[in-house]
């Protein structure tokens, strides 16, 4: 009869144990519920949108709900405290050397347009190598490695790549001077002032991940941040 | 001497002054990152199954906004093509997409034209089995040539490919003469596919399949 009673209470509390009781899940429940509803109304429309999981460790690229690319980050900090709530939209991408579209005039350029470095069609079925040469062309290659990219909230966001273009000796120390000392004053500042800092750090592993952010975060981009 | 000592005193005064504001600072930063990210608000018991329900018909919902059978996904900054069913990549291929490059036109009517492959969501519109180039003013411009005032001389066969998969506003998805330049970025706007990939892709979706091109 013990027997009995003991495998019962172990079967009640194996059910019970999956639900929502405590309060850390209930808080994260109620956030679960606040991002679904955030990220539905992005996906319902067409558009693109990104979703950057803080705690995922992850920045995502999505559409309908379904993730298109995934950036795993090597690692972030931040100054202050970002708002995070409901969605956010990309105002503004800044770069210290942005990529300019090449612009042909007929008549007033020399040089042949893009197609023609290789324009001399293979025979079918060749399996050629990628030309490596360069194209007048706007590629990821082109891209910046890092930048800047400002949000509609005030959340300021820099992405870099771990090395790199910022592994110079000078901009480390511009970096440093930044970040240990600038931004700590301007966040105990801003605040009495009632324009609190929201600075985020993003670093990636590979200087491509930075350049294809670049390439796919447009201005007006929606998303959310979780 | 005592000035020099005053002078040192005060430059000492005002480095530690300086320390103890960054140090200031340093501390609110330290209680700000502790209570970051938010956590989501408390609920009361009572409104957890609610809650539950709610989450379950976001899901639900989110889950229907996914796209049915195959679909196409085109990545423009790697010029990959993925035919996709779900999360299942059925097909990858190494595609040239839009070059990004200007093309202004020279003379009275300096009307330019942007080489981007649109990004968004479409559809597959036409499929065409050995489709001929219907070549816009923009192609005569680029070449330095006149514009003709005959459809006749604007037709050119076997530039497009075996195959062509039409996605909206003259933008298809078609073959290359140019297989040594698929991975780069040099079209006009189309999707350009190597020979044996698009047989693949056209063979397997039909009309109405979803295209993503990001």
């Amino acid at each position: 009869m013990k027997r009995t009673a003991a495998i019962v209470a172990l079967l009640a509390a194996g059910l019970a144990g999956p639900g929502w009781a405590g309060g850390a899940d209930t808080a994260a429940l109620a956030k679960k519920q606040s991002s679904l509803n955030a990220e539905y109304g992005l996906a319902k429309d067409s558009k693109f949108y990104f979703v950057f999981d803080v705690l995922g460790r992850r920045l995502e690229l999505r559409v309908r709900g379904m993730a298109l690319r995934t950036w795993p980050l090597q690692s972030m900090r931040f100054w202050g405290q970002p708002d995070f709530a409901g969605t956010v939209e990309l105002v503004k991408k800044t770069a210290l050397k942005a990529p300019e579209r090449i612009v042909i005039k007929p008549g007033e350029t020399e040089e042949a347009p893009a197609p023609a470095p290789a324009a001399k069609p293979e025979a079918p079925g060749t399996e050629a190598a990628p030309a490596e040469f360069d194209l007048e062309a706007l590629e990821l290659r082109d891209m910046p490695k890092r930048f800047e990219l400002d949000f509609d909230n005030g959340l300021h966001v820099i992405i870099k790549a771990r090395g790199g273009a910022a592994s110079s000796f000078g901009t480390q120390l511009r970096d440093a001077w930044r970040w240990y000392v600038q931004m700590p004053l301007r966040n105990l500042f801003g605040r009495e002032e009632g324009a609190g800092t929201s600075q985020l750090e993003l670093v990636f592993d590979e200087e491509k991940d930075a350049q294809s952010i670049y390439w796919h975060f447009f201005d007006g981009i929606k998303g959310i941040i979780l | 001497m005592t000035i020099k000592r005053l002078l040192i005193a005060l430059a000492a005064l005002a480095y530690l002054g300086f320390l103890a504001v960054l140090g200031a600072s340093y501390v609110i930063g330290l209680k700000q990152a502790s209570t970051w990210p938010p956590a989501g608000e408390e609920i009361a018991g009572k409104d957890v199954p609610k809650v539950e329900r709610n989450v379950q018909q976001l899901e639900k919902r989110m889950g229907g906004l996914l796209p049915r059978g195959l679909y196409i996904v085109i990545d423009t900054a790697e010029n990959r093509l993925f035919l996709k069913n779900g999360d299942k990549v059925l097909r990858e291929a190494v595609v040239s997409c839009g070059s990004g490059v200007v093309l202004e036109e020279p003379g009275g009517k300096k009307r330019s034209w942007v080489f981007d492959t649109p990004r968004g969501e479409f559809t597959v519109k036409s499929k065409i089995t050995n489709p001929y180039w219907v070549k816009p003013d923009w192609a005569f411009i680029e070449e330095g040539e006149a514009i003709p005032r005959g459809m006749e001389d604007r037709i050119e066969a076997g530039t497009l490919g075996d195959y062509a998969l039409g996605f909206g506003q003259g933008y298809f998805i078609h073959g290359t003469l140019y297989s040594r330049l698929l991975g780069r970025n040099v079209t006009h706007g189309c999707v350009r596919v190597g020979d044996e990939d698009l047989k693949y892709v056209f063979k397997a979706v039909s009309i109405g399949t979803k295209i993503y091109i990001y």
